[in-house]
């Protein structure tokens, strides 16, 4: 019997079933922030299995097919995609970009019930197919819709995190690298709370070398600061909507930041990041909302929350945020 | 009169003071240790073109960590700004500190390489010679400027038709020829390498095949060197490639070629491939690597070509460029196919206004 090319070059000699991927990585949504993720997920080398996933048929098979043929360049052996979730079977982190995105001017809030509605078929399927992945919300209002696929999934809440303000942390220290002429990772300063319009900068705890930069400008953030850091804080929040105006979405920064956190969970670093987690019982909140607060991200999941020492007015941010989206919360119908 | 001028000193003064606790509180954290003008980069990359293809390109280079300077040009200024505020604010997670962008090429200076995507796209079924014409009136404008700016550049040509626009660029910039290059079918082989591979069940990597010629319908898929460690798949399927073959391996071919048609069908346009492909480029160029690649380069006196025309050879690149050019060992069934390329490209280049 003639032998085909492939016998003839290859002889199999495992006897087993082979043994699958041990870090699929699912990005449901292959719009642009989906794609950015998906892309930064390779190029960082973080999963031995991509999958994606989307209801629009043609534009998820080109996309498919144009990270395939880049496989040369890549070390992400299997890329699959389909329409039916069970090709998401297994992973251990799914990240969700899905829904509709802010149009110009519109606010994250607004988005609400349209994308809870998007929410309802994709978590449950999700669930279904890899039921102990760790899930991460990006679509917004991240805050909002984190609390949503906690509530659809049945998920414990480590394993249910929002990107959060991982990226507005990001464009703060870039921010301040380019104020002080420093590398955006020599300038710490974190953002937390609400992703969007009301998000808390702890000046605090803003420092290089450790060094505190308020303690060297008692008025930073404030009004009658010579130096106007309050300003930073404001082209972080107008940050998203300045690159929407401009190219119509954004699309680089989110994916490099979701990477990052994905790089956490996967290679079980241990490493703080502002994510949005369930934050009932701390600083004061009461209700049942996610905000972001430094949180260890590992290979469990979302294992443990630092506890900032924050002034009495950015804890009473917090607790405004969280009113806020429970008063939004409350009305949804899950 | 007098009491103008006084207030016009408390202001001033106040002013003064006012830069002075300012430059106290930057002093009072960082004492610098030298002074003097910024350091002019290193490696340097400029974009040229902000588009899909342009922006993969910018994403894949700065993701492999490459350049300490990255530069975009386009002509659409809201775009571009966007663009880069949108790298910008990923500079947390990124080794690249400078990311720079303007429609005035003064913002390319000093790049060691210029990747050139600007340009129109193939519509859905629309070829890649049918773009030539629009394109090199596009290049009249860009090339001139990227070379006053950086004499000393390599130039990295990825706009279609990219055989026909290399060779444009080639001369509308002056630079020597090793210095312009196509990125030709770097991609075509990855695509190849990747189907070929896919069929085996083994990694792109362990597939060696190349894909030669024209970037296009008429590439040439070289079978007689498509190996896996050193075993040569035509000595075990002396049919390969043929008609007659009956495991039809030909079909992997025509599905290089039509891939990006697919693609484009599909989605719209194709770049994350592309930009892999041009930063893997990059790669070798920057870190002074000598890696061979299947990149479109001035063939003329090569296998009976006497015109001057850019096609796919497997070149040796390092920080020069195309430091030299491999041999390969073809049939003559291909060297016929590499003239008819040749020859096609001629016939458009010829007619070229001008370059």
């Amino acid at each position: 019997m003639a032998m085909s090319t492939k016998e003839k070059l290859i002889g199999h000699v495992m006897k087993e079933e082979p043994v699958g991927s041990r870090n699929k990585v699912t990005v449901v949504g292959v719009g642009m922030v989906g794609m950015a993720s998906a892309v930064s997920i390779l190029l960082k080398d973080l999963c031995d299995e991509l999958a994606l996933v989307d209801v629009m048929e043609d534009k998820l098979k080109g996309e498919v097919m144009d990270l395939q043929h880049g496989s040369l360049f890549l070390k992400t052996h299997k890329i699959v995609a389909d329409k039916d979730y069970s090709v998401t079977a297994n992973s251990r982190v799914v990240v969700v970009t899905a829904g509709a995105r802010q149009q110009e001017g519109e606010s994250r809030l607004n988005l609400v019930q349209r994308n809870v509605n998007i929410f309802k078929f994709i978590i449950p399927n999700i669930v279904k197919y890899s039921p102990h992945c760790i899930l991460m919300v990006v679509s917004n209002p991240v805050d909002i819709l984190t609390y949503v696929a906690w509530k659809l999934s049945g998920f414990p809440r480590h394993r249910v995190i929002g990107s959060g303000t991982n990226l507005d942390s990001a464009r703060f220290r870039h921010l301040m690298g380019e104020k002080l002429h420093l590398h955006p990772s020599s300038c710490h300063g974190w953002i937390v709370g609400e992703h969007g319009d009301s998000s808390v900068p702890v000046w605090s705890g803003v420092n290089v070398a450790g060094v505190s930069l308020q303690s060297l400008n008692p008025k930073m953030g404030a009004e009658g600061d010579s130096e106007n850091w309050k300003e930073v804080h404001k082209l972080v929040v107008d940050g998203a909507y300045e690159v929407i105006k401009l190219k119509g979405y954004t699309s680089w920064a989110i994916g490099m930041s979701v990477a990052d956190l994905v790089e956490s969970i996967t290679k079980n670093l241990h490493k703080v990041h502002p994510v949005s987690t369930l934050v009932k019982g701390m600083h004061g909140v009461k209700d049942e909302v996610f905000l972001s607060v430094p949180c260890v991200l590992g290979n469990s999941g979302l294992t443990d929350v630092i506890h900032m020492t924050l002034k009495p007015d950015e804890e009473k941010q917090l607790v405004k945020s969280a009113e806020t989206l429970w008063g939004v919360q409350k009305e949804l119908t899950l | 009169m007098l009491i103008t001028w006084w207030y016009l000193y408390l202001a001033a003064r106040s002013i003064a003071e006012k830069s002075l606790k300012m430059a106290s509180i930057l002093q009072k954290l960082i004492t610098p240790l030298f002074s003097g003008p910024p350091e002019p980069p290193r490696n340097k990359v400029t974009v040229v073109g902000v588009g899909q293809v342009g922006m993969a390109c910018a994403v894949s280079i700065l993701l492999r960590e490459l350049v300490d300077e990255l530069a975009l040009v386009d002509v659409m200024e809201d775009k571009l700004k966007g663009e880069m505020m949108d790298l910008q604010h990923g500079s947390l997670f990124l080794k690249t500190p400078k990311i720079v962008a303007d429609k005035d090429y003064s913002v390319t200076a000093n790049s060691r390489i210029v990747v050139v995507t600007a340009g129109v796209r193939q519509q859905e079924g629309e070829s890649r010679l049918n773009l030539v014409q629009r394109n090199v009136n596009i290049f009249k404008h860009i090339v001139p400027q990227i070379v006053r700016y950086s004499p000393d550049c390599i130039i990295i040509v990825v706009s279609n038709p990219v055989d026909v626009l290399t060779y444009v660029t080639w001369k509308l910039s002056g630079l020597p020829k090793h210095r312009v290059i196509g990125s030709g079918t770097n991609l075509d082989s990855a695509r190849f390498r990747f189907l070929m591979a896919d069929k085996l069940g083994i990694h792109a990597s362990s597939f060696n095949g190349w894909i030669l010629g024209e970037h296009g319908d008429t590439s040439v898929p070289v079978w007689s060197g498509t190996n896996v460690a050193g075993v040569n798949l035509q000595t075990l399927n002396p049919d390969i490639g043929t008609d007659c073959d009956d495991e039809n391996w030909k079909e992997t071919h025509k599905m290089v070629v039509d891939s990006a048609y697919e693609v484009i069908k599909l989605k719209g346009y194709t770049n994350w491939a592309i930009g892999l492909s041009v930063a893997d480029l990059t790669e070798s160029l920057i870190r002074n690597m000598n890696r061979i690649h299947p990149v479109s380069t001035m063939v003329q006196g090569m296998y009976g070509i006497s015109d001057q025309v850019y096609l796919s050879l497997p070149c040796v690149l390092n920080s020069r460029g195309v430091s030299s050019v491999v041999n390969m060992t073809l049939t003559d069934d291909e060297v016929a196919q590499l003239q008819a390329s040749a020859n096609t490209l001629w016939d458009i280049q010829k007619d070229l206004q001008d370059i």
